[in-house]
């Protein structure tokens, strides 16, 4: 599907964008498809009908991807670092699929926390320190704190460890249990589908 | 003082419309997340490039910031003495490179963030502005920052009714006019273009903006090869030629 091209530089022409989609590491302007990072070129061909899709143009970096940054909307995965009485602070490590190459950070308030009966959310039974958890960016919040919503079924705690420090295991939809101590611990689970492009549509 | 000698070479040998050597290291700096040397004769700088990453302060929610330092060595010219990074003359040079550099980066892909450059003067023999401006380009392409075009950037001016290309110490010195200017090759636009010290009447200035054009284009050639080599480099290292 992939074909792989040559090395190009930023502002290289790569083509028009009446004959191709302009994909990561490139933009267009006036018509025409220009490479915005130092890389390979590769030319993805569109899936599906062909006949009316335009195969889509990308430049890879050599170095690891292009810079990824949290926009809103998008699913990050972040680790849980300290807890406050209205908000869970969160190390946002990967965009989606993409590691991120600094730390951002991020928290998730108490309105935030889950979907219905917000106002009878508390911080700790939702998260603690340590507990992986999958979030949505809701806005950019203010200067020191992206905002994070976890307040959707897929989103919220994804890996937990108990006391004992051993994965725990969800047993619904705000309890985790520990397997070896059976010990239960509350927090807003989320239910892990497999592939969440497809659990969206 | 004598310029340009009867034969027409100046005072370190080249010709009137001759750049000196010019020199690219990428990824010179580990720590950093993109960095790259330049040298243009026996001017060298470094520098460093931070990010995108989290801003400290300052928010703008539709954009990424970009902050700008210039440092120079104690012992980057002839006598050693403490230059400072907070100096007019510094706090002059980084606001000009930060808004040449920014206009070249697409911060609207970035937003939140903040980009941090660090440039460090090594040695100074003149045209350290367009130096810098190489050097931050450099930089910036290594650390995968998305980017409009490349830049390139040289200085012209004119001593004894001759226009030159890429001064050195000796003629910046020699009080004529100094024409810095950074340019886009592939969009054709002027990004800099500044006129230090002296006057010129207008059919002059014609003559040494198109110098400069040219001379800004012959750098972007190189600062091109640089990043092209250095690229194939990487990807023999990785195994994925």
């Amino acid at each position: 599907m992939s074909e792989r091209g040559p090395v190009v530089c930023p502002g290289d022409r790569l083509g028009q964008e009446s004959n191709y989609i302009a994909g990561a590491g490139t933009y267009g302007r006036e018509g025409f498809i220009y490479a915005s990072i130092v890389g390979r070129q590769e030319v993805t061909s569109a899936q599906g009908d062909a006949e009316k899709k335009l195969p889509i143009v990308t430049v890879t970096s050599m170095k690891g991807g292009g810079k990824v940054v949290p926009q809103i909307g998008d699913v990050v995965t972040g680790r849980v670092t300290r807890l406050r009485q209205q908000a869970a602070v969160v190390d946002i490590l990967c965009v989606g699929e993409r590691a991120l190459h600094t730390k951002f950070q991020g928290q998730i308030r108490t309105q935030d926390v889950r979907a219905k009966e917000i106002d009878k959310v508390t911080i700790p039974t939702s998260f603690r320190p340590g507990d992986l958890v999958r979030a949505e960016v809701l806005s950019f919040g203010d200067a020191n704190f992206y905002y994070l919503s976890t307040a959707k079924n897929e989103l919220g705690v994804v890996y937990a460890e108990s006391p004992a420090g051993v994965p725990m295991v969800p047993i619904s939809w705000q309890d985790m249990q520990c397997p070896q101590t059976h010990v239960r611990e509350r927090r807003k689970v989320a239910k892990v589908v497999q592939n969440t492009q497809e659990a969206s549509k | 003082m004598e310029y340009v000698t009867p034969e027409g070479l100046r005072t370190d040998g080249r010709r009137p419309r001759e750049l000196r050597k010019l020199g690219c290291q990428l990824g010179t700096l580990e720590s950093a997340d993109g960095s790259a040397t330049c040298e243009m004769g026996f001017t060298k700088v470094l520098a460093a490039v931070f990010g995108p990453r989290d801003t400290a302060g300052k928010l703008h929610p539709d954009r990424a910031v970009v902050r700008c330092q210039v440092a120079t060595a104690p012992f980057s010219a002839g006598e050693r003495r403490r230059r400072g990074k907070r100096g007019p003359l510094a706090t002059e040079q980084a606001a000009t490179i930060r808004e040449t550099l920014a206009e070249n980066i697409h911060l609207e892909l970035l937003p939140r963030t903040q980009i941090d450059l660090y440039f460090h003067v090594l040695q100074a023999d003149g045209g350290i502005l367009s130096t810098c401006l190489n050097a931050g380009m450099l930089a910036l392409a290594d650390a995968g920052i998305p980017l409009k075009d490349l830049v390139g950037s040289c200085t012209v001016g004119y001593l004894e009714s001759t226009p030159l290309l890429d001064l050195n110490y000796i003629e910046e010195s020699g009080g004529g006019p100094l024409l810095p200017m950074a340019y886009q090759p592939n969009m054709d636009k002027i990004l800099m273009l500044q006129m230090d010290k002296g006057k010129l009447p207008v059919e002059t200035f014609e003559v040494l903006a198109t110098l400069a054009t040219e001379g800004c284009r012959a750098v972007t050639g190189q600062i091109r090869q640089s990043l092209m080599n250095h690229t194939k480099q990487l990807a023999v290292a990785r195994g994925s030629v």
